[in-house]
């Protein structure tokens, strides 16, 4: 009986770390000519093709927004002055990426 | 006792105990293997007898220097870095040799340096070693294909992200020729005891450990019935792994030629 239990409450914890191990993850870099690459993923290596990706100004305007393409890429030409780039996986699974911090 | 350990014994024998306890291992080095961010990164390949940062062999010309690089469900892409490396002179505890650099600008994902270098003559042993090498960097956490053959033609197949082992952690491997496994693969294992300093194409003085025994410098495991090695990870650092001799009638130049396979990990303190 103890052990059933035992198997029981390691299947709860089980699941509840799978949902956890999902974590979203996006770098940027800096094309070098004028144009930044997001690319987007998940921690568990599973596809982020789809997911919508918007960049900011400073004032919060939406400068751009579009989704990762099918290899979980997004390109977009580089903002004059401020900006931030948000992956948005949904709640939750947010990432921020201060465009002062993109570099090749 | 298989003919390249009997070689190595009568080696051993001739040029004493100190030599006989370290083995070659083909190395190629960069300083992280987990990144954070992606950036330009250097590389160093050395061939070389890591834990005592002993002598240090002269390379040739390696035959195949390429990355391949996979990010989550992304096909893998093969990139060619040979024509990238420059000659450099690497300086170990007692000579110096040549060995190759480069550098690579890294992005989001895994990315599998590999390594089929030009064989080395072993004068003491009377054979040829040929170590085909393997690195993974990972870049943001984001998991590629690490754990799938890049298709040397002898390879270690990582079982768990060289990457992300914290001392304490096992290490598995399965060790493959021409894509199939070698059962009763036998497996060497160094811990790198010097830190390479990059600047300086060489090792550091000192050591992080000290062996106990001759036996602690230089560890032999054998793989299972399947090709499948096992590791407990005891210190945070670099260890590497090399499977000896995995195509016993294979030649080079008309001589023996020994057909190993390495793979390196990086572990971390909690």
């Amino acid at each position: 009986m103890f052990r059933r239990l035992s198997i029981a409450a390691f299947s709860v914890f089980f699941s509840a770390g799978l949902a956890q191990a999902h974590t979203p993850l996006c770098s940027c870099f800096d094309n070098g000519d004028q144009t930044i690459t997001c690319e987007g993923g998940f921690s568990d290596g599973s596809s982020a093709s789809g997911v919508a990706l918007r960049v900011q100004g400073a004032d919060g305007q939406v400068l751009t927004k579009g989704n990762m393409n099918e290899d979980s890429e997004y390109t977009f030409s580089k903002p004059e002055g401020e900006y931030t780039v948000i992956f948005d996986a949904g709640e939750g699974h947010q990432i921020t990426v201060p465009g002062a911090e993109i570099v090749e | 006792m298989n003919k390249l350990l009997a070689a190595a014994f009568t080696g051993a024998m001739v040029l004493g105990s100190a030599v006989a306890a370290s083995a070659h291992f083909q190395m190629i080095y960069t300083p992280e293997m987990a990144l954070d961010k992606g950036g330009k990164i250097p590389l160093k390949l050395v061939f070389t007898h890591p834990f005592e940062a002993g002598h240090t062999m002269d390379m040739g010309t390696p035959e195949q220097f390429f990355v391949v690089r996979s990010r989550g469900e992304n096909a893998p892409k093969k990139t060619d870095l040979l024509k990238t490396l420059k000659p450099i002179t690497w300086t170990s505890l007692t000579n110096s040799g040549k060995a190759w650099e480069t550098t690579y600008q890294a992005r989001g994902g895994d990315h599998a340096f590999c390594l089929i270098p030009e064989p080395y003559w072993e004068e003491g042993d009377g054979f040829y070693i040929k170590q085909n090498t393997k690195v993974i960097v990972n870049v943001g956490g984001e998991p590629g294909a690490w754990h799938e053959p890049v298709g040397l033609p002898t390879e270690i197949v990582p079982l768990a992200k060289p990457y992300d082992r914290w001392t304490g952690n096992v290490f598995q491997g399965q060790v493959l020729v021409n894509g199939k496994p070698v059962p009763g693969a036998e497996v060497e294992i160094e811990y790198l005891n010097h830190k390479p300093l990059l600047d300086k194409n060489g090792f550091a003085k000192e050591a992080a450990a000290e062996a106990p025994q001759d036996s602690f410098v230089l560890q032999t495991i054998f793989a299972d019935e399947n090709g499948v090695f096992t590791f407990g990870i005891p210190k945070a650092g670099w260890w590497g792994f090399a499977a000896l001799d995995l195509d016993p009638e294979y030649t080079y130049k008309g001589k023996k030629c020994s057909r190993d396979a390495v793979v390196w990990l990086q572990a971390k303190d909690m």
